[in-house]
């Protein structure tokens, strides 16, 4: 048996949200009694933590604390259009159109303030769950200010759009502005080869990606890690067959999905490049996650044993093969000098 | 079918309830019980989702027969918080940000919670052999191991119970902060109710009659011996659609069900609403159809062909989209190029698997407003095409966005939400379907399985003067998100370089294979596999570094993309220098010197599995309250 370790690298891009066509998200908020808050938008999650996301975002806008945030969603006849969960689209355009909102729905609650106190809106600012006016020492709980400005007759409501400008492509040569926000990413595998089997373990995955602004550092983490791990059950070992149209892999004892034993570590790296369009800075990371991971284990199985696998997956089949075909010119080439 | 009454001690409650013989334990604890934490990922034995304890053994309910429980003890994911307070195990995922759809949470707590029953001080290695039985589509499993080792650390006094609190937000800064997921208690707990964990007062099963056949025509169809079976409430067919019948992420060019022709084995036919599942699987086999082969269609490139059968009479050549990019002049720089390189690359057709299968209901409400509750990643364009199917006002189709127990671009497409409409206004009572493992995998979309063909030419000091690619993907049987997955392969194939002189062009094609759809990536994971693996080979070739031939070409801020968009900003090489730093990359030509690399093994590397060694010598521990 011989164990043979490799390096390879890959690097990536992606464009975020809808490709090619305007996109567009909307968001209504309310700071609501208590000091919390209501938000509420189209679409949300999926399992990617926009929900949390969100309610950072809000937090932050409002002056508020994330579990302070309660969001209504994904309800056609309760909320505004969101459009969809996907093209890594959420955190862009729904994070900014909650930002947006969620300055509309504070900016009603200053200006109660402001006059309520006495002060300029422009000195007053909150956060974590207080509101105060700069260089004086007026200050009190966002509780008590929302019930202030409730007083004074006045909810404390927001509403936001945010779009994307996106154009089409020309028919005859493509050109076009598909997304105006761009992410890019690289990452470095680390392999074993099993010359005997076939058999690929990952052992390690380093990859850096752009996400613009990380609003939750942990759930980028969980991205990359879930996106490395499919691209590496998609790179070594899932594949959906048909014989003439019908499955031959109809079950999960069939079609093969990577599990605990299979997955390599994986450090981030978490490269920020604020995104100058939106208010927020942020773009996104769940697709452009997998896009360099079967690349680079491609090329680490080359560095490794000379194979170049050009056909995915790389089962241990094919890589026994490829490595019979190599030894065999190579002993071709040596019976010929 | 044979009742039996079943006694056990359920989460600590004694219970006497009635069950069919026919159930497994799965069914009895989430139907009898209405304890839904539990979840059927696959009902095979292969997805450790359904895990709970019987008699303190670690068990796969959906391998359980009811039987099988008559006077034992059950615990599931619901009995580990018992007192309203989350388990340390619980608390432990929730901290480490360890659920993300959550689908398969509730399994992996019991199954974490079982290793650590078993050997309360369980090594990192040995976490994940306990593990392997349960797989999760979301986390890659990082998390988890993570949630597993401070679990264990917090129960044997290694690290303080503080460890699983939230961690302070710098000066209530909440943007940058490691928020715990808001979410993750309603997973980690199994309280989160998933479409298919749903139930409705007088709700009626839905079954889905699908196609043996992958391209046939349908001469006849006869329900009306399903129809007059007793507990059959609704069948419905393409008859049944009111509107225009038509659904896809671009082009509509599929039926809510099969309309005059199958175009892919599974393809829905006909849905019976019954009053309960096996009735319903009953009337299927009582719908007659009369059939007339047609020739299949199986190649994509056979596809392009003339001659060839065609798919959908709209596209006599078969042909979805083609979509070319074009900038500088390709053959110009081929002929400045000292080297050129040519390689063909195959991708493909991959499942989405999420752990979740397809599952729906279906009602319309008091006001007779349709309403679609299901995990629907697009519920604002399925509003829009249900209207239309149904001929009804906008307004009077409301889709509710169910958890969404894993999507990946596989719940972008109205694929059932339709029958469930249908079966919900002709029966007026709420309908319910939820697929199996076998369902999901046969019927719904995949990632498109390409063909590329790429020539790529570069000067002596790496510079890359032309790409010429060509792409063909496999749409199979429907249009689906086919034209926007070609469109981002063709716009990104060239990768993030500049690249003076570019000739893209991607085909998607129709076939007779189960569809492909939007999946994570969408199209450009194929062509970039194609260009990064181009790269290395250009890089052996010219003797230089990996990372330095993407350095020399990386795309820079004023820099025209290859659809001749000026870019603002670029942080490819930010990424380049962070994982080059990250990894202690050695800096080399790609000519095959992983047996001299120096950097092998070091920091970021998991031990290689040498499987049955991670075992340590199992310790039988006695039941541990704090787990419990
Ligand atoms: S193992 Fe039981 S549902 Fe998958
Ligand atoms: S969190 Fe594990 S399958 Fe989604």
């Amino acid at each position: 048996m011989a164990l043979k370790r490799g390096r390879g690298v890959a690097g990536g891009w992606y464009g975020i949200a809808r490709t090619a066509s305007i996109d567009r998200a909307s968001t209504w908020a309310e700071l609501d009694d208590g000091g919390t808050a209501k938000v509420v938008t189209g679409v949300t999650e999926i399992g990617e933590g926009i929900l949390t996301v969100l309610a950072q975002i809000a937090a932050e806008e409002l002056g508020v604390r994330p579990w302070e945030v309660t969001i209504g969603d994904n309800d056609t006849a309760r909320a505004p259009e969101a459009a969809h969960a996907g093209a890594t689209r959420q955190t862009y355009m729904i994070g900014n159109s909650v930002a947006l909102a969620c300055r509309e729905a504070r900016q009603r609650l200053y200006e109660q303030m402001a006059d309520h106190w006495g002060v300029e809106v422009s000195s007053l600012a909150s956060r974590d769950g207080e509101i105060w006016s700069e260089g004086s020492n007026h200050r009190c709980t966002m509780r008590e200010a929302v019930d202030i400005s409730k007083k004074r007759g006045v909810v404390p409501v927001g509403s936001a759009n945010f779009t994307a400008h996106h154009t089409g492509l020309d028919g005859q040569d493509g050109s076009g502005r598909p997304w105006q926000a761009y992410v890019f990413g690289a990452q470095v595998a680390e392999v074993e080869v099993d010359t005997m089997t076939g058999e690929v373990q990952v052992l390690g995955i380093w990859a850096a990606h752009d996400v613009g602004r990380a609003v939750n550092p942990k759930g980028v983490e969980g991205q990359i890690e879930g996106g490395v791990v499919q691209a590496i059950g998609q790179g070594l070992m899932e594949h959906y067959e048909t014989k003439d149209g019908r499955t031959t892999t109809p079950g999960f004892a069939k079609y093969i999905l990577p599990t605990a034993l299979d997955v390599p570590k994986v450090t981030s790296v978490i490269v920020e490049d604020p995104d100058p369009i939106g208010p927020l800075g942020v773009k996104g990371i769940g697709e452009p996650a997998m896009v360099p991971t079967i690349p680079a284990v491609m090329n680490a199985i080359y560095d490794a044993i000379g194979v170049r696998i050009t056909s995915l997956p790389a089962t241990p089949d094919k890589i026994v093969e490829a490595l019979r075909k190599k030894n065999e010119s190579a002993k071709a080439v040596q019976s010929a000098a | 079918m044979p009742d039996m009454i079943v006694e056990a001690t359920v989460n600590g409650r004694k219970i006497k309830k009635i069950a069919q013989t026919h159930q497994r334990l799965l069914d009895f604890v989430r139907e009898e019980l209405e304890l839904t934490g539990t979840k059927d990922g696959c009902g095979a034995g292969e997805c450790g989702a359904c895990s709970m304890f019987v008699d303190g053994r670690l068990v796969k309910s959906c391998l359980v027969p009811v039987g099988k429980a008559q006077g034992s003890e059950v615990e599931t994911i619901e009995g580990l918080g018992r007192t309203g307070e989350l388990s340390v195990m619980q608390k432990a995922f929730h901290k480490a940000g360890a659920s993300q759809c959550g689908y398969c949470i509730p399994g992996m707590v019991m199954a974490a919670t079982a290793a650590i029953r078993v050997n309360p001080a369980v090594g990192d290695e040995e976490i994940k052999e306990r593990l392997g039985g349960n797989i999760c589509r979301c986390t890659g499993y990082q998390k988890i191991f993570d949630a597993v080792g401070l679990a264990r650390d917090v129960m044997n006094g290694r690290l303080p119970a503080t460890a699983l609190d939230e961690d302070a937000a710098e000066g209530g800064r909440y943007i940058g902060a490691n928020v715990r997921r808001l979410d993750a208690p309603s997973k980690v707990s199994g309280a989160l109710k998933y479409a298919g964990d749903q139930v409705m007062p007088q709700m009626l099963h839905v079954q889905v009659l699908r196609s043996p056949h992958a391209h046939a025509r349908i001469v006849s169809i006869d329900t009306s011996e399903a129809e007059a079976m007793e507990g059959v409430e609704a069948v419905v067919t393409s008859a049944d659609v009111p509107g225009k019948d038509g659904f896809g992420v671009f082009v509509h060019d599929q039926p809510i069900m099969a309309r005059g022709k199958v175009r892919y084995v599974g393809e829905a036919i006909a849905a019976v609403a019954a009053e309960d599942l096996l009735t319903a699987k009953r009337a299927l086999q009582k719908i007659r159809i009369e059939w007339e082969q047609l020739a299949g269609l199986f190649d994509p490139d056979e596809a392009m062909q003339a001659g060839a059968p065609v798919v959908h009479d709209y596209a006599p050549d078969n042909l979805v989209k083609h979509i070319p990019i074009r900038k500088g002049d390709v053959e110009r720089g081929f002929a400045e190029a000292d080297l050129v390189i040519e390689e063909r690359f195959e991708t493909q057709q991959v499942e989405h698997a999420y752990l979740e299968p397809e599952a729906g209901i279906g009602y319309v409400d008091p006001d007779g407003v349709v309403t679609i509750v299901s995990p629907s990643q697009n519920i604002t364009h399925h509003r829009h095409m249900l209207a239309e199917i149904l001929a009804m006002p906008i307004n009077k189709v409301r889709f509710v966005m169910s958890p969404v127990g894993g999507g990946f671009g596989g719940k972008e497409d109205m694929i059932y939400q339709g029958m469930l409409a249908l079966l919900a206004i002709k029966s007026r009572r709420p309908v319910k379907l939820v697929f199996t493992r076998e369902e999901s995998i046969a019927t719904t979309a995949k990632r498109h399985p390409s063909r590329t063909s790429y020539r790529m030419g570069l000067t002596n000091d790496g510079r890359i003067v032309a790409s010429e690619i060509r792409v063909i993907y496999d749409g199979g049987a429907y249009g689906m998100s086919t034209e926007g997955v070609i469109r981002k392969g063709a716009i990104l194939a060239a990768g993030p370089y500049a690249v003076p002189n570019v000739k893209i062009d991607t085909y998607g094609v129709y076939t007779n294979n189960t569809p492909s759809g939007a999946f994570r990536s969408f199209g450009s994971l194929q062509t970039q596999f194609a260009t990064e693996s181009m790269l290395d080979m250009a890089a052996e070739n010219l003797g230089l570094d990996p990372f330095e031939i993407r350095r020399i070409n990386a795309m820079q801020a004023g820099d025209l993309t290859h659809t001749k968009q000026e870019l603002k900003s670029v942080s490819l090489l930010q990424c380049l220098d962070g994982a080059e730093k990250a990894s202690g990359w050695e800096t080399g030509a790609p000519t095959v010197r992983g047996a001299t690399r120096e950097d092998l093994d070091g920091e970021g590397c998991r031990k290689p599995c040498r499987l049955g060694a991670r075992f340590h010598a199992e310790i039988p521990a006695p039941k541990l309250s704090e787990v419990a």
